[in-house]
């Protein structure tokens, strides 16, 4: 098998965020990985089938160039532009989510809002 | 083989600074790497020949860490019994829950990596693309005339994504009329030196975002980064001046109503083909779509940002302890 670095490398880093995930007790962690999950999945989909120093797809290059496969593939490129701002608007609302949980529990440890979370069921319970 | 010696020092570096994040047990450091993460990939992009995508990950990263310090230091740093969440460190992971993670992700890793596609996918579609978008689309650059032209839906919903963070952040916001003279007022404001900076900075970034915007269809840049140019302005003000009293309400409706003129523009001019129709292929007509259309997606990327950092990050305060019962009956 022949891989390619960009075939290894944003897999790898995925998983390390999912690995992060799993054993992250802190909130802001948390969020802070899954924007770095979303950068290995673009980072992939840029990757696919490209080289380092492969020029962009603006008609000024164009000239330079003789090979085809010299110019980068500007459809991933399109797609992951429209990734990135849905991944702000995605941080956006994690960070107000976690603004409103802390509002009421104070804390941004998961373990310690769970904690606070059954101390509040009980309470309604009685 | 110099190419594939840095793709492969970069590559090393960002996974090195993954794993710093996610064992690291100090919440600023974790920041702090995570803004360092997002500019190497920014450089890793740029050298795969995507300065859109670069260019767009390094105003994201900074927005970002700049929303997250923000949060930090305005909220977190007031836990409970004034402990403060921000600086505590993070407490260790025991080896019962680190071994059954590590085994679990690296089976998941090595399934990836067997059934991983190797090599190019051809299609056909980007030969397709660099050949025909300037005769189909218009403009020079072929990222701009995809999500413009060839993929304008993947835009539409992209703005109605947007537009639908900004109203959830309105919605689990707290913030009542009372909220906004009690904000905290900047350090800077008696200084004289950042305001005169910030009197030579600002008109420079609005040029540059003027620019992005009404060059995105010729080289670098778009819609996308000269809103993000437009809304760093409202930052860079807020933390130099510190303003209260802007209106919020009112530049949410405008992104509405910029909004819809980002549907209308597309269904007359292309999904329709009504200007194919009575002009065809004109180069002015598609010059003024592809302009008008980064305008107004810059105008709403710029609404958008300026309604998420100044409602929830600027006007907002965090109620004292005793009093959050008082504020929810209130809001």
């Amino acid at each position: 098998m022949d891989f390619h670095v960009f075939d290894i490398f944003p897999i790898l880093l995925f998983f390390v965020s999912i690995f992060g995930i799993i054993i992250s007790t802190n909130v802001v962690k948390t969020i802070v990985l899954i924007v770095l999950m979303q950068s290995a999945v673009i980072l992939f989909w840029l990757g696919v089938g490209s080289r380092f120093g492969v020029h962009p797809p603006i008609f000024e290059y164009f000239a330079y160039v003789a090979d085809p496969d010299a110019i980068a593939d500007p459809l991933p490129q399109a797609l992951m532009l429209t990734a990135i701002i849905i991944g702000i608007a995605v941080t956006a609302i994690s960070i107000t989510m976690l603004n409103s949980l802390f509002r009421k529990y104070r804390t941004v440890q998961w373990l310690a809002m769970h904690d606070a979370a059954l101390v509040d069921e009980q309470k309604n319970i009685k | 083989m110099g190419g594939f010696l840095a793709e492969l020092l970069l590559l090393v570096f960002l996974v090195l600074c993954a794993l710093y994040i996610v064992f690291s047990r100090k919440i600023y450091r974790v920041i702090i790497f995570f803004a360092v993460f997002s500019l190497i990939t920014s450089v890793i992009y740029l050298f795969l020949g995507a300065p859109d995508v670069a260019m767009a990950e390094a105003g994201i990263s900074a927005f970002t860490t700049i929303f997250f310090i923000v949060c930090l230091e305005k909220y977190y740093s007031r836990g409970k019994d004034g402990r403060n969440e921000a600086t505590a460190p993070v407490p260790k992971v025991p080896l019962r829950v680190l071994l059954p993670a590590i085994l679990f992700v690296s089976g998941l890793f090595a399934l990836f990596i067997l059934y991983a596609p190797t090599g190019y996918p051809y299609t056909g579609l980007r030969d397709q693309y660099l050949r025909m978008f300037m005769r189909d689309v218009g403009g020079e650059n072929a990222v701009t005339a995809i999500y413009l032209g060839y993929r304008v839906y993947d835009t539409l919903f992209e703005a109605l994504l947007l537009v639908t963070a900004v109203v959830a952040v309105l919605h689990l916001s707290w913030y009542s009329e009372a909220a906004v003279p009690d904000g905290r007022h900047s350090e800077l404001e008696d200084s004289r030196m950042a305001k005169f900076t910030m009197r030579i900075v600002c008109p420079m970034i609005l040029l540059f975002g003027m620019y992005l915007v009404l060059n995105g269809h010729i080289s670098a840049g778009g819609g996308f980064l000269g809103g993000l140019a437009f809304a760093l302005i409202l930052i860079c003000r807020f933390f130099v001046v510190g303003i209260f009293d802007l209106p919020i309400k009112k530049a949410l409706k405008l992104e509405e109503i910029v909004f819809v003129f980002i549907v209308i523009l597309p269904i007359f001019a292309i999904f329709t083909g009504v200007v194919y129709h009575f002009w065809g292929n004109s180069v002015l007509f598609q010059t003024i779509y592809l302009i008008a259309m980064n305008a107004l997606v810059g105008l709403k990327v710029a609404f958008g940002f300026f309604v998420l950092f100044y409602r929830y990050v600027a006007v907002e305060r965090l109620p004292e302890e005793d009093d959050t019962e008082d504020v929810k009956e209130a809001g």
